[in-house]
């Protein structure tokens, strides 16, 4: 028997619940999301109120839903920038089929997972161009997100579609119990990304493909088909994202995923996830998207003024991710 | 020799050429500088995605439809990118560049000058909108420089923030959604609000951030500001009517579309529906579909010859304000249809060009 080195993939492997504690106790990531939310709470009281934190989460939701996709990308050690493009493509798509001014659909809710699956369908095509075709992940989804902003500039022509379904723009508005709808929809994607990470055999095998794909690849795993299939989870997470974004301001926007990309990646790294793959977990990449959130959130709050809010902005999220890669930095071999 | 067959050739052109010119050239008219179908129409805009853009662009195709020339229509996108959008110029100048007319709406204001420039050197031309840097006028020797449709951005900022106190009753507070802040027309607007806010000391500002003249950025803004201010705020100001819809659907998360009094500038369509049903006060048009066009008429009349070359026009034809509309619930149905050629063909015509014009811009 092997010896148990402290890894993160062997982190990993440990029984469930040790795994969880062990990331929270060492965790630089929970530490600075509460440093930032105490310290906007103390510059203005009204910040840590019940109607803000949720706004704070929804603002979170399509980010989180974003990271969630990523966080498995990243963790098999490649990446994903087709979001953007994918998700202006779903975007139209999404209002297209809802109840809108240009076409004659109205499929309703169900227009939600039909814009998840046309990004799995995207996905599954990154996923197969960069297994099939050799083409280095970030080459490939950028190339075809490339494709997917001229699909959407194309189907979106002269006029961006308006969604008029009420009851959806209600519900996407609105809140159940107290927790806006979005970010019960978000929570819904991190469970089933943990669950599919710590309990599933599909989960283990995404971080041994991160952590060394010739081992995986000599240990008899189809690397390949996990490949394929995390990109496919990507699209379907970004698929969704969008829906979520286009329901919510009511229209479906060409530009609607300016800055995601960069931010879920961000919010993947903060949250413990190293960019050469192998560790990580989606609850880690939660905390790192609402630690952005926060700031984002807490920036407007204290009125920073709009001259220096992307520097003031750019520093804390630098702050943030050295405070929240403190713990590793010595064991940290590779930083990309 | 190979020499003087070389030399020969082109003078021989040239001579025969300068004389065909001259006997076309017409006493009170110019000599036509181009063939109507080499005429390449170039509309120079930021991106499709904002309802303000597609209508320059509808405004451009209109155009060049009408003129028989819609097979020449280019479009050219920068999607926010200042170098693009000089480069952009630039390679699509490598081939016919004389025949080539420019409408250009600038990403930044310090990116019409290379523009300017490229077009001197190139022998194209170029129609520019909205606002131009300092020290630099179409009649300072920029031959190729046919005019600048100047909007006077403080008065439009002026005239719809007058809406919002006169909608607001003239007290509480309100908060402020800027554009980019590096473009003219942001600041503008913003001085044309705080010179009415000079006039109403009981309105105040709560709070300002930008918001990149994008809903999407627009909209967890507005729901932070509801989270701090509440019932504080008593009006929205934005600097376009894209973010004026951001702020909009925040209000309506919060349950209060229609109660607080929001204004925009643009005149996009979405914008005037949602001022026609109450949920938005007012707006201020310059008519994207005559921005998107009147260079290209401009410029067709110019090289056509049915105007003669703009060194020989008086200034103000060359750097002028643009007239522009406050729309309201009172005029919203009249805007809110789509346009349709004949709104504007009699605009069009060489003999009409200045119809918009109220007065220099210099």
């Amino acid at each position: 028997m092997t010896p148990r080195h402290r890894t993160s993939a062997s982190v990993a492997a440990l029984p469930g619940r040790s795994a969880l504690l062990h990331g929270f106790r060492t965790s630089g990531p929970v530490l600075a999301l509460l440093a930032l939310t105490i310290g906007f709470a103390l510059a203005d009281a009204r910040f840590a109120s019940l109607a803000n934190l949720r706004i704070i989460l929804d603002s979170a939701a399509v980010p989180l839903v974003l990271a969630i996709g990523m966080s498995f990308v990243i963790r098999q050690g490649s990446l994903d920038l087709s979001v953007e493009g994918l998700m202006a493509a779903c975007s139209i798509v999404c209002a297209l089929a809802l109840a809108n001014d240009r076409t004659t659909f109205d499929l309703g809710w169900v227009a939600l997972p039909v814009a998840a699956g046309f990004g799995a369908v995207f996905g599954l095509v990154n996923g197969i161009i960069v297994t099939r075709l050799r083409v280095p992940s970030f080459m490939a989804t950028l190339g075809l997100g490339s494709l997917c902003q001229g699909l959407a500039m194309l189907l979106s022509g002269d006029q961006p579609p308006l969604i008029r379904d009420a009851q959806l723009r209600q519900w996407a508005l609105g809140q159940t119990s107290g927790f806006p709808n979005l970010a019960l929809v978000a929570l819904a994607c991190l469970a089933a990304g943990f669950f599919v990470e710590r309990f599933t055999r599909f989960g283990r095998y995404s971080y041994v493909v991160g952590s060394d794909e010739s081992v995986a690849r000599a240990s008899g795993l189809d690397v390949d088909l996990c490949k394929v299939t995390v990109f496919a989870f990507a699209g379907l997470m970004t698929g969704l994202a969008a829906a979520m974004e286009s329901s919510r301001l009511g229209v479906g926007h060409v530009e609607i995923g300016a800055g995601q990309m960069l931010a879920a990646i961000t919010a993947v790294v903060i949250g413990g996830t190293s960019l050469s793959g192998g560790s990580g977990s989606v609850l880690g990449s939660a905390v790192g998207v609402l630690a952005l959130t926060v700031v984002a959130n807490g920036l407007v709050f204290v009125g920073a003024t709009p001259y220096l809010q992307k520097a003031i902005e750019g520093t804390i999220v630098l702050v943030v991710a050295v405070v929240a890669g403190w713990h590793v930095r010595d064991r940290l071999r590779v930083v990309k | 020799m190979m020499r003087d067959v070389d030399v020969l050739g082109p003078l021989a052109l040239g001579l025969a050429l300068a004389v065909a010119l001259a006997g076309t050239a017409l006493p009170g008219r110019a000599a036509a500088l181009c063939e109507k179908s080499q005429i390449r129409l170039v509309n120079s805009m930021r991106e499709i995605a904002q309802p303000y853009h597609v209508n320059l662009n509808k405004g451009g195709r209109l155009f060049a439809r009408w003129a028989g020339l819609e097979d020449r229509y280019v479009l050219q996108l920068n999607q926010g990118d200042s170098d693009k959008q000089i480069v952009l110029m630039r390679s699509i100048l490598a081939t016919d560049p004389r025949c080539t007319i420019f409408n250009v709406e600038p990403n930044a204001d310090v990116v019409v000058k290379p523009m300017v420039d490229t077009a001197n050197q190139t022998g194209a031309w170029i129609v520019t909108h909205w606002a131009h840097g300092p020290g630099h006028r179409p009649f300072d020797g920029n031959d190729q420089w046919i005019a600048h449709v100047a909007v006077d951005s403080k008065a439009v900022g002026v005239a719809v923030s007058e809406q919002l106190v006169a909608a607001m009753g003239g007290k509480g507070g309100i908060v402020v959604l800027h554009g980019r802040l590096d473009t003219d027309p942001a600041q503008k607007r913003f001085a044309g609000l705080k010179a009415v806010l000079a006039k109403h000391p009981e309105v105040t500002l709560l709070a300002e951030q930008p918001a990149n003249w994008d809903r999407r950025v627009a909209f967890p803004i507005m729901q932070a500001w509801l989270a701090k201010h509440g019932d504080r705020i008593r009006g929205v100001w934005a600097a376009n009517d894209d973010m004026a819809l951001g702020a909009l659907e925040a209000l309506r998360a919060a349950g209060l579309a229609g109660r607080v009094p929001i204004v925009g500038v643009d005149g996009i369509p979405e914008a005037i529906a949602t001022i026609a049903r109450g949920e938005m006060t007012a707006t201020v048009s310059s008519d994207a579909f005559y921005q998107g066009s009147i260079g290209l008429a401009m410029g067709t009349c110019v090289l056509t010859g049915q105007v003669p070359a703009p060194q020989t026009w008086e200034r103000q034809k060359r750097d002028y304000y643009l007239r522009v509309i406050v729309i309201t619930k009172d005029n919203a149905a009249r805007y809110a249809k789509e346009p349709v050629v004949d709104d504007y063909a009699s605009e069009w015509r060489c003999d009409n060009l200045w119809s918009r014009a109220t007065g220099p811009a210099f």
